[in-house]
């Protein structure tokens, strides 16, 4: 019985990747990215086509997501961010169904959520694993017994299921903890062995629903690592619901900005970082501010101005610049200071080194004089970084905001 | 007091502990369930199903609603179905069953109620299906407080008891009635207060070292 079922899979599986051939021929070819390289994989490993999410309360109708269109290629690391209440967990739910989506379809390796009996969702929850912002650990069980429990759920024999838990355990860097219990490990390891029970499965899939929301910057930046790692070692595509840009940046390739429950933006990290066009877009990138300080500081400004105390800087013109292939080795804003012999005020600098590159972006108010500006625009270009101007489109979305 | 008061006085013992742990385990053989049930049946739970819950808790309420002693009296003619008489300690398990089921049930229910609501969804992610999560996750990790419950089911047992020897119970309720109060012994009647006492710290200690022991949460 067993072996037919088996059988009859690989058909499917054969029978689907050659009607995928098929059909792809009929239809323009899109630029694709794809991460690992593995050729044969031309269909997106999910795709969520018009999808909308009504919840009812009592207060009525919350439409949590409207019309969402998504793709996304197997190996990539995914990135979905919006502010609080824009709709992203809820969407990440949808891609495992532990929501069901009011409307449209969600399709993950080419079988319909929807279509599926709850024995056969179950069987393919097993190959998307997921982290969560609270980990979501098993408390009463020691580490060990925790990555083994999406095994033994799936019937593993114990036996395997200890030798796959020790491995995981080796790659997340926690062998020596794995007779301690929850209570006894910090949050970031406590996201290390969820992350391994995610693994456990050998999912193809990774959801991460704001994984590192409750952890302090370090740690954020070694559980990133190791997702990174995870990535490029095992092609699993990983999709990471997050407010914070600064872990889109980090360890994104696309990215899509929800707003509202729907998505106002979509594509590749850089593209967004250099250009973002959203309003939404701009409140996370150019600002970089959480939200609600954000609003919290145009409000501010606001009555500033009505008070007619004017900030200075206001009148200058402000650029932004974005690192991304200059040696970290160059100082070029100070040399660019020393050419000009004009001072530049710098509003805002969010950089670092990333193996001799300099990575990041800076916020520039630069000096009154309009020659200058555009020489000074033109030295920065000289230099192979991304320059936006950037003094009327924030007017212009201030201008939005009244 | 005499050898024979004092041999009747253990026997009180024994027939006290014989009811009280064969009711509350018969019990929790009914309760357990049912508790499960409420709890994965109401609107928050794992597979909400409002008309089961409904049913379910409005036959619990009724049957919590109704006061210990007029129970006995009502069920005796099930005790006579079952055990062939009403009286004694093996007739008293009936009504103390009936009546700490219910009792039961609605404290596996808050217990199971207790458990992260994440931790459901996790299990949910990595595709558990609704026993798994039950016997898994909202057992397991309830143990801590699903045994307190059952310390606290105990010691009320204890007490429905000793209450069932107004109508003939057996045990030391009995013993403290017939003595007692029947016949102004005032000596036995203290001697059975003082062990019922023992009897309730005891089952809590136990308990309360059995909880401490399964609980992981603390470090």
């Amino acid at each position: 019985m067993y072996n037919v079922g088996q059988v009859h899979r690989k058909m499917y599986l054969l029978f689907l990747c050659v009607n995928g051939r098929a059909v792809r021929k009929n239809q323009p070819r899109r630029k694709r990215h794809t991460g690992t390289g593995r050729g044969k994989e031309h269909m997106p490993i999910i795709e969520v086509k018009n999808l909308s999410k009504t919840f009812e309360t009592k207060e009525g109708k919350v439409e949590a997501l409207k019309d969402i269109n998504l793709a996304v290629e197997q190996g990539d690391i995914f990135g979905i961010i919006g502010m609080s209440g824009a709709g992203k967990s809820t969407l990440v739910r949808c891609l495992n169904y532990l929501e069901v989506p009011t409307q449209g379809t969600v399709t993950v390796e080419g079988q319909e959520l929807g279509n599926l009996s709850g024995k056969e969702l179950r069987d393919l929850r097993s190959s998307i694993g997921m982290i969560f912002q609270s980990f979501n650990l098993l408390m009463q069980r020691n580490v060990l017994d925790n990555v083994c429990f999406p095994l033994q759920i799936h019937g593993i024999q114990k036996a395997d299921a200890v030798k796959r838990a020790r491995e995981l355990l080796v790659t997340v860097g926690l062998s020596n903890k794995e007779k301690a219990y929850p209570a006894q490990l910090s949050g970031g390891q406590r996201q290390r062995v969820a992350i391994a029970r995610a693994l456990a499965c050998n999912p193809k899939i990774l959801l991460c629903d704001e994984a590192t929301s409750a952890l302090d910057p370090q740690t954020t930046q070694s559980i990133l690592d190791l997702l990174r790692k995870i990535n490029k070692e095992t092609g699993i595509t990983i999709i990471i619901i997050t407010h914070q840009m600064s872990v889109v940046r980090e360890i994104c390739r696309h990215v899509a900005i929800v707003e509202n429950g729907r998505i106002v933006e979509e594509g590749l990290v850089e593209d967004i970082f250099t250009h973002p066009k959203s309003r939404a877009a701009r409140q996370l990138i150019i600002e970089g501010k959480d939200p609600d300080e954000w609003e919290k500081e145009q409000e501010e400004i606001k009555q500033e101005r009505a008070a007619g105390v004017i900030p200075i800087l206001h009148e200058n013109r402000r650029i932004r610049i974005v690192f991304s292939s200059n040696s970290s080795f160059e100082p070029v804003v100070a040399n660019m200071i020393l050419k000009f012999g004009e001072p530049v005020n710098i509003l805002r600098a969010d950089t670092k080194d990333v193996n001799g590159t300099a990575r990041g972006e800076m916020i520039l108010g630069l000096p009154g004089d309009a020659s200058i500006q555009e020489k000074m625009i033109g030295y920065l270009e000289e230099r192979g970084l991304a320059v936006e101007d950037i003094t009327d489109s924030l007017s212009s979305y201030e201008k939005e905001e009244q | 007091m005499d050898s024979q008061t004092i041999l009747m006085i253990a026997e009180g013992i024994r027939d006290s502990l014989y009811m009280t742990i064969v009711s509350t385990l018969v019990g929790y053989l009914i309760g357990l369930p049912w508790g499960i049930v409420l709890a994965v049946c109401d609107r928050e739970g794992i597979k909400p199903n409002a008309a089961v819950y409904r049913v379910l808790d409005v036959i619990t309420n009724i049957m919590r609603s109704i006061p210990f002693l007029i129970l006995l009296i009502l069920v005796i003619p099930i005790t006579r179905a079952i055990v062939g008489k009403s009286y004694g300690s093996t007739a008293t398990i009936v009504p103390l069953v009936i009546s700490a089921a219910p009792f039961i049930a609605r404290m596996v229910e808050s217990s199971l109620k207790e458990v992260d609501h994440g931790v459901i969804e996790a299990a949910e992610s990595m595709g558990a299906g609704t026993m798994q999560i039950i016997w898994h996750v909202l057992l397991t990790e309830a143990r801590v407080s699903l045994i307190s419950g059952a310390t606290i089911t105990t010691a009320t047992v204890l007490g429905y008891s000793a209450m069932a020897g107004v109508i003939g119970g057996g045990g030391l309720g009995d013993i403290a009635i017939r003595y007692g109060y029947y016949r102004y012994q005032a000596n036995i009647l203290w001697t059975t207060v003082v062990l019922l006492i023992l009897l309730v710290q005891i089952f809590q200690a136990a308990g309360t070292w059995i909880s401490a022991k399964a609980d992981k949460r603390r470090v």
